[in-house]
């Protein structure tokens, strides 16, 4: 298992009711994998998942990317700065 | 001077952004123009959606946002090789209308070496990539603000 850290912002903080998380996850697991455990485990969250933009440790993932351990994985809306 | 020795500042902030200072830091001797973009809290929009803003709450995720400011930065400097200094400020937290929120300025020699499209570019940019939020509080209540831009690997 590995073990990584979950920071959520905008709409998808307000859905998960916290600013952050922890958990284990499967050492193989992908960022599509992560988004379906995330949305059974927090159904709140399931709409949110269709267009939930994913970060790896600060850098924009995708589906098929593989979560390492210890990673730090932002989770938000598209942006809209300014 | 190489790029890395050129002025770039880049970062989110809570304080008042203030030009002078800024335009200050990204002036060498050997610079004759700067572009400035700045955009501000609008209390009144007409256009579209017409609607009143009371204030706007803004967030950050301060660390990967300053990254990508400063990715940002770097993708003006290898599309106009000319530009001297680059600034990409972005205030965070409440701002009531009229308050400057974001501001991107570039310097180079001369007005003509695309020091303009350059400052364009940075706000573009800054509006697709950087990972700042805003919450829009009107008469009507509160609603975030979505962007639309989905970016692509590599970005």
């Amino acid at each position: 298992m590995n073990h990584i850290k979950l920071l959520f912002f905008a709409t998808i903080r307000d859905r998960a009711g916290v600013r952050s998380m922890e958990m284990d996850i499967p050492a193989d697991m992908t960022i599509a994998g992560l988004k379906e455990k995330l949305s059974v485990d927090y159904p709140n969250l399931k709409e949110s998942m269709r267009s939930v933009l994913m970060t790896i440790n600060r850098e924009y993932a995708f589906d098929e990317a593989v979560v390492p351990a210890n990673a730090e994985i932002g989770m938000f809306p598209p942006v809209s700065g300014g | 001077m190489t790029a890395s020795e050129l002025p770039t500042i880049y970062s989110i902030t809570e304080s008042e952004i203030d030009l002078n200072d800024l335009l200050e830091k990204i002036t060498l001797t050997s610079t004759g123009a700067a572009a400035i973009f700045t955009g501000m809290v609008r209390g009144v929009t007409t256009r579209g959606d017409a609607h009143e803003t009371e204030y706007l709450e803004y967030e950050s995720y301060v660390p990967m946002a300053e990254a990508k400011m400063k990715q940002v930065a770097d993708e003006i400097r290898e599309r106009w090789p000319v530009i001297e200094g680059i600034a990409v400020v972005q205030r965070i937290g409440k701002l009531y209308p009229k308050t400057p929120t974001v501001l991107i300025a570039c310097t180079a020699a001369h007005r003509d070496t695309g020091v303009f499209d350059a400052a364009r570019y940075g706000i573009d940019r800054l509006k697709e990539i950087v990972p700042v939020w805003k919450k829009e509080i009107g008469p009507n209540g509160q609603e975030w603000v979505e962007g639309d831009y989905i970016p692509k690997p590599g970005e």
